[in-house]
């Protein structure tokens, strides 16, 4: 449905009013581009010829005041805004599914503060990763928050689906690197939470916003943790005969708390597929990286213990060449044509669980879908790189290499490929998503997922959000 | 011309690849993602799709892509994205449809072989020449000027050629390869008939037609009896030989290099063109946040007449970039980024060329 008439121009006149004609579009090119976003749904949908649905105007503020007044404009004709940083999301997470408003962060891109004595930065929403990367780094600092998607995503991004990075084990998720945030609410009210996230001053109300995804409102400005770059990252590989002994060293290495900054294990399927498409090696088994950092002595020492752990499991040491070939090529798996690509279908489900779930909770999905989806041939991968003291996080994947041609035929295998996963998920004591968030792809598992406990988010969502302006259909309000 | 089924391959691998964004000039001036390489893509596949005609809000995505190389230069899988547009904008052109801006700067091109002035063919013979180019002749001629004394200076007898001769870049950049084969015919022509053996290249533009574009994109083979050499690469082989005056009083310690448009596509010239600097200065230059193989053109790609918006943005960006990193001034080899510098330049930034500078510290060559 088409929003035609004097409305829109109403809507289109007050935004210019508040950004500037230049920084709101309506143009067709401008509209198709931003009504998909890396979910491949609307991906494959567009691909296959069909129209997706646009949004009637794309807006790009400066700053948190003109982000309030588009909120009241948005309000006051009741029409949806959905906040975009890089568009990088594969959750559907930014799709305008009722049209409206496409709110571009990315002109907010200062850096306002680097403080090399706390060693923070504050840095509006909309500034790319990668580019905060390189500025921080100047200084002999990272922002230990690592995703593959760094080159695209915005700051606002890794925050607002709970982002999780390559170095995650050993510096946290997206979340656990935030002190402040500056959000805007859905009515318009600007606020900033306390510098301090550590305290005992009542609840922790700022987490609120963190996993949102622009459902209660527009981060507009953080204060991350920042580290000081590592004096050296020691990386090597080892082969497991299988993948159980592989997950229990893993466990080991974590619960004993030797603290690598990475552990990324391969189950045999990728180690067949994935590393051998990109790094090369011909291999049988479970292929694990393994990393630590920081002081050279300290490092080779965990580095030591670790592999005193694996070696009890019998697993093969490859050497470091091939840990610090996985770790220089580590973002080439997304690159076309070598990444997943239409006109495949294929979907991450990746979950998180407690140690004492995860390898049954990996079988069972596994099985699910492959027994399910037999006929249409479809390859199940996973690896597991979000390695917590309780538990891990599995990135597994199905992939589709004959999907059916007809667009919407193709829209109900996907989604009954994913209410299998998530179903099996669900059973065995997994989260619907451990870093990519929910938007539109898993909304409507989130009453299922939260049981009891999601009235409490619905009613405070309509009490942030009584027009429900902001990001409709998404993290399941509405479902 | 690229391969159609090249051409096709980048569009649909570039389509919803957001990889190289963070080295992506025109979105980070716009904040704008349907200029990005994957918004560009998007369009023209879908355009392709019969999802979107070329019309004026298509057709101002299409010629927003500056051609600087800065995409495939981060693109681990090496996707011709610039030559796919290119490729596009031709059969844009073919149809009639390309903009009246583009239409007009290939008619200068089809009518002078330059699109900023005239051509002067050369009629000396040589060993060693020195290709001068359209913007070297025409828009900054002291540099050429320069770069011909500091080569005097190093005991080099050489010949100008291709004195306000496009190479055929912005034609081909445009949409017009024919007009870009008869371009590159021409260049080849004059550099054989001047019997030069040894080609220095004042502008990494011409640099990169002739090693990359002529072969990808025309279809043409650079005569394999001549070598071509960056000039950068020359004069920093020579500052052994160089004996520099000594600066009177104190370096401000406040110059950045700007490394020029098209340098991410010819990583090789980063090193040579700071040890050049250094010596020109007396001090390491300062480092602009977009440097090296980030490294954001200006607007003197064809830019300047697809999207002359952009290309406005894009220097001053670059100058602005400068002022954040508390420069007072900028030094810079190509001809055709110093004129779009100076041009755009509002602020107290000195704008310095390379050459002039070392020419005027250069006491003599051992
Ligand atoms: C190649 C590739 C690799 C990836 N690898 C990783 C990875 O390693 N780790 C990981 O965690 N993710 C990864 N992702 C997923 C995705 O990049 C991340 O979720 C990313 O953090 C999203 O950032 P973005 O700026 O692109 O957000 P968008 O896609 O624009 O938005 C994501 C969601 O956040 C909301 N949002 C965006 N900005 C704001 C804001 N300022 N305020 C409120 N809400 C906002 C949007 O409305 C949307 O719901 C990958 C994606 C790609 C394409």
């Amino acid at each position: 449905m088409e929003w035609t008439g004097l409305q829109p121009e109403m809507v289109r006149s007050e935004l210019s009013e508040i950004v500037g004609d230049a920084h709101v579009s309506t143009d067709d090119a401008d509209r198709l581009v931003y009504a998909t976003d890396w979910f491949w749904l609307p991906q494959m949908w567009l691909d296959r010829g069909e129209t997706p649905r646009k949004p009637d105007y794309i807006v790009r503020p400066k700053n948190a005041e003109e982000i309030s007044a588009i909120l009241q404009v948005a309000n006051a004709y009741r029409i949806p805004v959905i906040p975009w940083g890089g568009g990088s999301g594969s959750q559907g997470g930014a799709l305008p599914v009722f049209g409206g408003i496409i709110l571009d962060t990315k002109r907010m891109n200062r850096i306002i503060e680097i403080d090399e004595k706390s060693l923070t930065v504050t840095a509006e929403a909309g500034i790319n990763g990668k580019q905060l990367e390189w500025a921080v780094n100047e200084k002999g600092l990272m922002l230990p928050h690592y995703p593959a998607s760094a080159n695209c995503a915005t700051l606002g991004g890794y925050l607002a689906p709970r982002g999780t990075g390559t170095i995650s084990t050993k510096y946290g998720k997206a979340e656990d690197l935030v002190l402040r945030m500056q959000v805007v609410l859905p009515d318009g009210h600007i606020l900033r939470t306390p510098i301090v996230p550590q305290h005992a001053a009542g609840p922790d109300f700022y987490r609120l916003f963190l996993g949102s995804e622009g459902t209660f409102g527009v981060i507009t400005e953080a204060t991350m943790q920042l580290d000081y770059l590592p004096d050296c990252r020691l990386l090597r590989a080892v082969l497991f005969d299988d993948l159980t002994n592989a997950i229990e060293a893993g466990r080991q290495i974590m619960t004993r708390r030797l603290d690598p900054f990475v552990i990324r294990l391969y189950d045999p399927r990728s180690t067949a597929s994935r590393v051998k498409k990109i790094l090369g090696y011909e291999l049988e088994g479970a292929y694990m990286v393994l990393g630590f950092d920081g002081d050279k002595e300290i490092a080779a020492l965990q580095e030591e213990k670790a592999m005193d752990i694996i070696n009890g499991f019998g697993a093969r040491d490859l050497g470091r060449e091939p840990g610090e070939a996985w770790w220089n090529h580590r973002y080439d798996f997304y690159y076309p044509p070598q990444s997943l690509k239409l006109p495949w279908m294929y979907g991450t489900t990746e979950t998180v669980t407690t140690y004492d779930k995860i390898e049954k909770l990996y079988f069972a999905e596994k099985k699910a879908v492959e027994e399910g989806f037999k006929e249409w041939d479809i390859d199940f991968i996973g690896h597991f790189s979000h390695w917590f003291h309780w538990g891990v996080m599995v990135y597994t994947r199905f992939i589709i290499r004959n999907p059916p041609d007809d667009a919407k035929e193709a829209v109900r295998l996907h989604n009954r490929v994913w209410n299998t996963a998530m179903t099996a998920v669900l059973e065995n004591g997994g989260m619907v998503n451990e870093h990519h968030g929910v938007g539109l792809k898993l909304s409507r598992f989130m009453r299922r997922q939260y049981g009891d406990a999601w009235p409490l988010l619905e009613r405070i969502k309509k009490t942030l959000d009584p027009n429900g302006i902001m990001n409709p259909g998404k993290v399941g309000f509405g479902h | 011309m690229q391969q159609m089924n090249t051409v096709i391959g980048a569009i649909e691998n570039c389509r919803f690849c957001l990889m190289c964004r963070h080295v992506a000039p025109v979105g980070h001036i716009t904040h704008n993602e349907s200029v990005t390489p994957h918004g560009i893509a998007l369009v023209a596949a879908m355009q392709r799709r019969g999802q979107l005609t070329w019309d004026t809000s298509t057709l101002s995505v299409l010629y927003a892509e500056p051609d600087g190389g800065n995409c495939r230069a981060h693109c681990v899988t090496d996707q011709p994205l610039p030559a796919a547009i290119a490729a596009i904008r031709a059969e844009v052109a073919d149809k009639g449809l390309a903009p009246p801006e583009v239409v007009r700067a290939h008619d200068r091109i089809v009518e002078n072989h330059s699109v900023f002035g005239s051509y002067e063919p050369a009629n000396e013979q040589g060993e060693w020449g020195l290709f001068v180019g359209d913007a070297g002749f025409n828009l900054s001629r002291e540099t050429m000027h320069a770069a011909l004394q500091l080569l005097e200076a190093c005991g080099l007898d050489v010949v100008p050629v291709g004195c306000g001769l496009d190479s055929g870049f912005i034609p081909c950049s445009l949409g017009y390869p024919k007009t870009a084969r008869a371009q590159a015919s021409l260049c080849i022509e004059e550099v054989q008939r001047t019997s030069i053996k040894k080609l220095l290249v004042l502008s990494p533009q011409d640099l990169f037609a002739f090693r990359q574009m002529y072969r990808e994109r025309l279809d043409i083979t650079w005569p394999e009896e001549i070598v071509i050499i960056d000039l950068v690469d020359f004069l920093a082989g020579q500052v052994p030989n160089f004996k520099m005056i000594p600066l009177a009083g104190t370096a401000d310690n406040a110059t950045a290099y700007v490394d020029p448009t098209h340098a991410v596509r010819l990583p090789g010239r980063f090193d040579a063109a700071r040890t050049l600097c250094e010596v020109a200065l007396g001090y390491t230059p300062l480092e602009l946040f977009w440097r090296q193989d980030r490294a954001h053109p200006v607007g003197s790609t064809a830019i300047q007449f697809t999207r002359p918006d952009i290309g406005v943005r894009l220097t001053e960006a670059r100058l602005e970039d400068a002022v954040n990193r508390g420069a007072q001034s900028i030094v810079c080899d190509d001809p055709a980024t110093l004129h779009e510098l100076r041009l755009r330049n509002k602020s107290n930034l000195r704008v310095q060329g390379l050459y002039e500078t070392l020419l005027a510290r250069l006491a003599r060559h051992s």
